[in-house]
């Protein structure tokens, strides 16, 4: 659009030579379109991956922070008497923040998904559990409190890591099939670019033969080719970027104005806020340069093998 | 400078388009390429200007046999020839002073550098008042005489010329020819002008090739 501008004013009053290659003539519109598609969908695919790791380093670390006590009933062994213990054991352990028995009512709660609610548990013999919070889950003696339980007839520990476990490779799992996604959507970018530079490289066959005639290297053809089409990966790659930051803004801003605050808190808890921080940000920021990066060596490689064919 | 012996071309495994030429070109000299159309004007042109290789025989320009040259050394040669063709391929985007500043850009000089020498040889060739023109502004005259000015901004030592009359009128293709003999004259540059109006060559006392059938029939 500027160029179009300066190239109504008189050649002495512009600055710069005019480009080589005509704006119009390179399928621009065409492939800024595309461009900025696959940058968006870059973009959130790359926003999305964020997301899930985050979410999935905060679980892993909450989970971790907690080990579980299970005292079972056993004939001849006084539950409270056993719950006590299991609380002193825990607390005496190092690398221990707090240790607490659960009373009768939570353990009700926690039960009435599956037995229903108003259950009177006095009247059955339950298992019943103590939580140990970890001020450090690293230095955190887990293996001397499984010894010292063993004294307590019915305990068990459990320190969730299956659950762990299972909630990483899930995350693994999105993580690479993001990076998947990204891989495929960076294919389909680059064949994209190969054909719309052919396209283009036909168009402009006059312009190519009469830099030919007139000694100009087939390098320094595929420049003056690789610089429209850089132009139109930045421009692109910029848009696609900005729309991913509005897209996952309006989704943060919908979900929390949608959801009821317990669902909302829910699903906070399973996907984090949808809030990308600054890391995220980077990411999409980086996507950019990336596809401009993309655009310009696909085209300049095209322009330069169709050079070298038809030369 | 330029030396044919015994050249031959075809192209694919098709007929010889161009058969046995044997021929010589002086620095500094003038000759006029004729012949009837399908004569092989064109495809010596090409030959010339090293676009096409010979099929057979040998082609030394600048004393040097150009069969066996480096790609980038066959661009520098090209360098030294200057092409103007009969349907102009002035570059529409570009204003008339672009479009004849182009070699200059490709040689990678600077605009404050060629700007000069671009706007002198524009007054020159008459078209001072039009360098801002785009060329589909230009009349046939004017466009023939920015595309020449394009194909010698460059100083090249040969300027080889393929019909470059044959879109403008009998008058102005003889004030063209004057042009390209002013341009020998003071730059001293090699041309050969492909044309098939015999009528103009009258009017000039320069050499002539004729060409028929592929074959050179008279190079006086």
């Amino acid at each position: 659009m500027i160029e179009r501008a300066l190239a109504l004013l008189p050649r002495r009053v512009r600055v710069g030579a005019a480009p080589i290659v005509p704006e119009r003539s390179v399928a621009g519109r065409t492939l800024l379109l595309l461009i900025t598609i696959m940058s968006f969908l870059s973009a959130v695919t790359l926003g999305g991956v964020v997301l899930v790791q985050k979410s999935a380093i905060a679980w892993s670390s909450d989970v971790g922070r907690e080990v579980t006590i299970q005292i079972r009933p056993v004939e001849g062994e006084v539950m409270e008497s056993n719950l006590r213990t299991a609380v002193s054991l825990a607390q005496a352990t190092p690398g221990v923040s707090s240790a607490r028995a659960l009373t009768l009512e939570e353990s009700q709660k926690l039960l009435e998904p599956w037995l229903g609610a108003g259950l009177d548990l006095t009247a059955i013999e339950v298992p019943r559990l103590v939580v140990v919070q970890l001020a450090d889950p690293i230095d955190a003696d887990v293996e001397k409190l499984a010894r010292d339980l063993e004294a307590v007839k019915g305990a068990s520990l459990d320190t969730h890591a299956a659950w762990r476990q299972q909630l990483n490779t899930m995350a693994g799992t999105i993580v690479f099939s993001g990076l998947m996604i990204l891989t495929l959507i960076g294919v389909a970018t680059v064949l994209a670019i190969i054909f719309a530079t052919r396209g283009a490289m036909a168009t402009n066959r006059e312009i190519v033969d009469v830099l030919h005639y007139i000694g100009a290297s087939n390098r320094f053809i595929a420049g003056a080719f690789q610089g429209r089409f850089l132009s139109i990966g930045l421009q692109g790659g910029f848009l696609g970027a900005v729309a991913a930051v509005l897209f996952f803004m309006l989704i943060g801003t919908a979900a929390g104005n949608m959801m009821s605050n317990q669902a909302s808190a829910q699903f906070g808890v399973l996907f984090g806020r949808f809030a990308l921080g600054w890391d995220g940000m980077i990411f999409i920021i980086l996507v950019v340069p990336v596809i401009a990066a993309l655009t310009a060596v696909t085209s300049r490689h095209t322009v330069r093998r169709y050079l070298s064919q038809t030369s | 400078m330029i030396e044919f012996s015994d050249v031959g071309l075809r192209y694919g495994n098709g007929p010889e388009i161009l058969k046995d030429l044997t021929f010589s070109i002086e620095p500094g000299s003038f000759h006029f390429l004729t012949g009837p159309s399908g004569a092989g004007k064109t495809s010596l042109l090409r030959l010339l200007l090293l676009s096409l290789k010979p099929s057979r025989g040998r082609v030394t320009m600048f004393d040097q046999d150009v069969s066996d040259l480096t790609q980038d050394r066959l661009l520098q040669m090209r360098r030294h020839i200057g092409i103007v063709f009969q349907e102009f391929r002035l570059l529409d985007h570009l204003t008339t002073y672009e479009n004849v500043a182009l070699p200059l850009r490709v040689l990678g000089q600077a605009e404050s550098e060629y700007r000069p020498n671009v706007t002198e040889l524009l007054e020159w060739v008459g078209l001072g008042e039009r360098m801002d023109a785009p060329p589909s502004l230009l009349s046939g005259g004017e466009k023939q005489r920015a595309a020449i000015a394009r194909a010698v901004i460059a100083r090249p030592k040969v300027l080889l010329a393929d019909e470059p009359t044959g879109n403008v009128d009998p008058e102005l293709s003889s004030r063209l020819v004057h042009l390209f003999a002013e341009l020998n004259r003071t730059l001293g540059t090699t041309i050969i002008l492909a044309t098939h109006e015999l009528p103009l060559l009258d009017q000039f006392p320069y050499p002539r090739m004729l060409l028929s059938k592929g074959e050179l029939v008279i190079h006086d």
